[in-house]
């Protein structure tokens, strides 16, 4: 039976990516624990494995840090911004319970996840072409940049295709395009706002050359994501 | 019993084809020629290059393991042979490692870019199962490979005819090129026939050129010689064909000077 429910589960995982809003607008509706567990095991896969890669670039251990480390980004994302996502949709004028918005956030960054997943051998393929640290006398900050631009592209893209699905379910639900527009863009500014201090907390991900591999900074604490932004703006200002 | 003033209804398939032009071909179900099943490797290597579409309906139905079985194994051997073809220029250990690093290539980037074309599929919006996936890659590195033993010939009468391994590096870029366009249109053929959206598939293509590009630098060298059989410095391969052509350029020039 077990077996069964887990197939059936499988089979619908093509269908969450093609992101036809019938079909993700009745998962919504109809809250299934065995979909929801698969959500979550694609999140914690693709996410996983695109940390393994990317982190494999400053080292193993960082990679293993990472397999943990990324996953649990995204899902601490989901469930931090569960709440006022749920309240902000029906203020916007989608009426969208609790389960319903948590679902379809969900959903999303599984479709970003399962591009990640899939990105993860090519981005293997990159770290490896690229001169490893090991046994450098000088830190190759060209290359280290390189590999953060890849990552950027490449987390951009799972992003964007991810939200494009996302927004034509919550057209579908609401048929408006501009209150769907407007949801999208509440959930957007939450979950970034959560999710860039939540990857400040929990960093390094690729891990600067200069500094030591850990799983949390000495400093993870201490100031924010924002705060460094504007300090790092305020020195290219007065440089 | 039906009204001979009424004419008999067109099946819908036909009806579209009609209807969108006559450029447009008739789906695989419609013909019974591409519905022929592929018994053996004769068979796959022929259907692929004189009757894609069967290949592409083959790949559909039940029980397609055997096909892409079979065309994984056509374009390791034939992938073999081009590269007996491309150890040829250099002679010794090349004539045993070019072949085993061009299939072996062949075969990780297929690999590597695999994942992501199962998931750019379902994006596009194509119910396609990752087993029809994986036969499309598997036809892609046949057809590839095939038309690679088409221009082996050529190939060799110039690595028998030239000392320059840039010039050489060239036609064999040249000709893995043509070939991957063939394979990439036969793959666009089979990923695009369900989906809604192309975009993606074309972005994979760019990835799997760019994929299969660095993989010959990180296997190099296939057509000179070197003291080790894989690199010890990692490079990108545009920067490694630049320093090539740079050598090259240094070594006429010196050999010019010395005539």
């Amino acid at each position: 039976m077990r077996a069964a429910t887990a197939t059936i589960q499988v089979r619908e995982f093509p269908a969450l990516l093609g992101g036809n809003p019938a079909t993700l607008k009745d998962w919504a509706a109809n809250w299934q624990m065995s979909r929801l567990l698969m959500c979550v095991a694609v999140i914690f896969a693709g996410a996983g494995l695109y940390g393994a890669a990317m982190g494999y670039w400053r080292s193993p251990v960082q990679a293993g840090y990472n397999i943990v480390k990324f996953p649990l980004v995204v899902i601490a994302t989901t469930l931090g911004t569960s709440l006022i996502n749920g309240m902000l949709a029906p203020l916007l004028g989608l009426n969208l319970r609790f389960r319903q918005s948590l679902m379809l956030v969900l959903m999303s960054f599984t479709i970003a996840a399962a591009i990640l997943g899939s990105f993860a051998p090519i981005v293997f393929f990159i770290v490896w072409n690229t001169t490893s640290l090991a046994g450098q006398t000088e830190i190759p900050w060209a290359i280290y940049n390189f590999v953060q631009l890849t990552q950027v592209i490449i987390v951009a893209f799972a992003g964007v295709a991810a939200n494009v699905r996302l927004f034509r379910v919550l057209q579908a639900v609401n048929g408006s395009q501009g209150v769907a527009r407007k949801v999208l863009f509440a959930w957007l500014a939450g979950n970034l706002f959560l999710g860039s201090q939540l990857c400040w907390i929990l960093r390094p991900f690729i891990g600067s050359p200069g500094l030591p591999v850990q799983f949390f900074r000495d400093n993870a604490f201490q100031g924010n994501f924002y705060e460094t932004v504007f300090r790092a703006i305020g020195h290219l200002l007065s440089s | 019993m039906n009204d001979p003033n009424t004419p008999p209804l067109i099946p819908q398939p036909a009806l579209a084809a009609v209807t969108a032009g006559a450029p447009t071909p008739p789906p695989p179900e419609t013909n019974l020629d591409e519905q022929v099943p592929i018994p053996n490797v004769v068979s796959a290597i022929e259907s692929i290059l004189r009757q894609p579409r069967r290949v592409l309906y083959q790949l559909r139905q039940p029980g397609s393991g055997r096909l892409i079985a079979a065309m994984a194994f056509v374009a390791v051997v034939c992938g073999l042979i081009y590269g007996l073809v491309v150890g040829t220029f250099s002679g010794g250990t090349q004539f045993w490692a070019a072949p085993l690093k061009i299939a072996a290539g062949l075969l990780l980037s297929a690999l590597i870019c695999l994942p992501s074309l199962y998931i750019f599929a379902c994006l596009s919006g194509s119910p396609a199962r990752l087993v029809e996936v994986v036969g499309l890659v598997a036809g892609l590195a046949t057809l590839m490979t095939i038309l690679l033993i088409g221009f082996a010939p050529v190939a060799w009468v110039f690595s028998q005819s030239t000392e320059s391994i840039v010039a050489m590096g060239a036609l064999h870029l040249a000709f893995f090129l043509v070939s991957t366009w063939f394979g990439l249109r036969f793959l666009n053929a089979g990923s695009s026939a369900h989906a809604d959206r192309t975009g993606g598939i074309k972005v994979w293509m760019i990835i799997f050129i760019l994929v299969m590009l660095q993989m010959t630098t990180a296997l190099r060298p296939l057509i000179g010689k070197a003291d080790t059989l894989l690199p010890t410095e990692k490079k990108f391969f545009v920067t490694h064909w630049l320093e090539c052509a740079k050598q090259s350029d240094e070594t006429s020039q010196s050999s010019s000077l010395t005539r």
